[in-house]
């Protein structure tokens, strides 16, 4: 029996650093938490959504086992209340207007009845209070110490099919609660984030003669062309310094990855199949990851762009159409079931180039466009399901999806 | 002609970030209309039809051929132009050099809803190529011929069932003047 437990152990051991690996754990060890609401100011509508989305927002930490319990109380009081008594913390919060009619937050951390984090916010404009929630959950998450949830706080941008043709780009947070719409009507798709700070971004637009790669400034609002190409023309990945793009284009009708300076706008053919290449995306300074139906069937392949050299990279699926990498993962779409006459599931998969195995991360539906955050800490993925377009995140370590439903229209395409 | 509305811009997310940021504005400029295409031009009519009464103008004319043009069908993940098919494929091509001989030809790559990723954008295309060289196989011009995929995006039925699918896996014909 020593024995075993033993081997059990060493095993563990081994893979604990490996994501590919199911991670289980208990939600009951994870320490309690509740949330108290000391707010002076707004409506109790307001506050209910705030309120709300904290909460979502502490759940996604997956660190808490989170008390949904609504609760007034006094900022001040120097106890928690009497059903918190026995939770291991307490957040309390005061939304604030002020006399400029910003919106502000005071928040303190409690642990049984010790103070041991306060934090003030403010922002002018109190249609935006999801991202000072995602605020003060990134904060409270480093406070825990746990590895940092960068990507709460980023934006994400989307088009969104109203109709035939017909779409929109939408900015929103990662839970589709704040939406904006940043360019309407036309026929735009793949909107690609232009660099780290996400002041600008690609997309393709469709709406003229042959397809178009735009930029948009969102400081300014300036819109230009890029580039075109008859066929495809898809800005597929963004280098982490901006300098860089890979395309999609098919000039001939023939898909293939092209590297795009974007200073000099030149423009390097990386592929040569007569099949389809599309989906390149950076892989540190010299690589590239790519989908390709070389062998048959689309599947997922690396490119050396000095050498031009190609590899295989994913074993498992006989059709796995998009991908996203980071450092030594891979996860990508592969597509379940073949069926021409009734409904097809695609399901998202991690693979890790160092072993074999691999793991599956989503259950049902058409589940694609996966992107890893920048820290590898979580993959965004687009989920359409009877129906109903949501933002999925999947929180590796944690073994943890959640997902955040759209309200109208159909999700084509995501970035974060 | 679908003109592109800028909206306002994004605000305040740059959040924490300090609240004295002048939060930008992406107005509806010129600058970002004059992006778009040209509208079309009202081009010198055409000559009408004899039996005509009324005088058909160009974009009128250019709708009527374009319906005479049939779409041509796949199947599920395949860009192989079916059998039953070619027939199509050859009337097509004899509009394109006859009625529809002095436009361009697009043509639009469609596929069915499963999946809306960069490879299905490609199958729609490579439809869309595979039509090409048939038509440019029975004397089409290839200058005359541009390409586009619009994915799952361009769905003339949105029912789930096969019958459904199986007309959106198709490749249509759009005249340019």
């Amino acid at each position: 029996m020593k024995i075993i437990i033993s081997v059990l152990l060493v095993i563990v051991s081994l893979f604990a650093s490996d994501a590919t690996i199911d991670v289980v754990k208990k939600a009951d060890s994870l320490p309690s938490i509740a949330i108290e609401d000391a707010s002076v100011s707004y409506d109790a509508t307001f506050k209910s959504k705030f309120f709300k989305t904290i909460a979502a927002d502490l759940n996604v930490l997956t660190i808490f086992n989170v008390d949904k319990s609504y609760r007034n109380v006094n900022f001040d009081a120097s106890e928690v209340l009497y059903e918190n008594k026995d939770m291991n913390y307490v957040l309390r919060y005061k939304l604030v207007q002020d006399d400029a009619r910003a919106f502000n937050v005071e928040m303190k951390l409690m642990r049984k009845n010790d103070v041991v984090l306060t934090k003030n916010y403010k922002v002018n404009n109190p249609d935006i209070y999801m991202f000072v929630a995602h605020t003060m959950a990134y904060d409270i998450n480093e406070f825990m110490g746990e590895n940092p949830v960068e990507w709460m706080k980023r934006k994400v941008i989307f088009s969104r099919m109203i109709s035939p043709q017909v779409s929109e780009l939408v900015v929103a947070d990662y839970t589709l609660t704040y939406q904006h719409v940043v360019v309407k009507g036309g026929f735009n798709i793949f909107p690609k984030w232009a660099n780290k700070e996400q002041s600008a971004f690609y997309y393709t637009s469709l709406a003229e003669k042959i397809p178009t790669l735009k930029y948009i400034d969102l400081k300014t609002g300036k819109s230009r062309i890029i580039k075109s190409s008859d066929g495809m023309m898809i800005c597929s990945d963004v280098s982490e310094d901006g300098l860089k793009l890979l395309l999609t284009m098919a000039p001939t009708g023939q898909p293939d990855v092209f590297l795009y300076d974007v200073k000099t706008q030149a423009t390097k053919k990386l592929t040569n199949f007569a099949g389809i290449d599309v989906g390149g995306q950076f892989l540190g300074n010299d690589k590239v990851v790519f989908v390709s139906d070389r062998l048959g069937y689309p599947n997922i392949f690396s490119l050396s762009i000095s050498s031009g050299a190609v590899e295989q990279i994913v074993y498992y699926g006989k059709s796995n159409s998009a991908c996203s990498v980071h450092g030594k993962y891979i996860v990508y779409k592969a597509r379940e079931s073949s069926e021409s006459f009734s409904n097809n599931t695609f399901n998202l998969h991690l693979a890790s180039t160092e072993t074999d195995f691999v793991r599956r991360l989503t259950a049902v539906g058409v589940n694609e466009f996966p992107k890893f955050s920048a820290d590898g800490d979580a993959i965004i993925f687009v989920k359409n399901y009877q129906s109903q377009s949501s933002v999925g995140i999947i929180r590796l370590n944690h073994n943890k999806n959640f997902l955040f439903p759209l309200q109208v229209g159909k999700i084509q395409s995501i970035d974060w | 002609m679908k003109s592109i509305v800028l909206a306002s811009a994004v605000t305040a997310l740059l959040v924490l970030s300090g609240c004295g940021d002048k939060e930008p504005q992406v107005e509806a400029t010129d600058a970002a209309v004059a992006t778009q295409a040209a509208p079309v031009q009202a081009a010198p009519s055409v000559k009408a039809p004899v039996s005509s009464v009324v005088a058909e103008t160009e974009a009128e004319y250019m709708a009527r051929i374009e319906k005479e043009m049939k779409s041509i069908y796949f199947d599920f993940d395949k860009f192989n132009i079916r059998a039953d098919m070619t027939s199509n494929v050859s009337a097509d091509a004899s509009v394109a050099n006859t009625k529809a001989s002095k436009f361009l030809v697009k043509l639009e790559g469609n596929c069915d809803e499963w999946g809306s990723d960069e490879y299905n954008f490609a199958l729609g295309l490579k439809r869309a190529e595979a039509v090409k060289k048939a038509l440019v196989a029975e004397g089409v011009n290839a200058s005359r011929v541009s390409m586009v995929s619009f994915g799952e995006s361009s769905p003339v039925c949105t029912d789930k069932t096969k019958e459904c699918w199986a007309q959106n896996r198709r490749v249509d014909f759009k005249l340019l003047p």
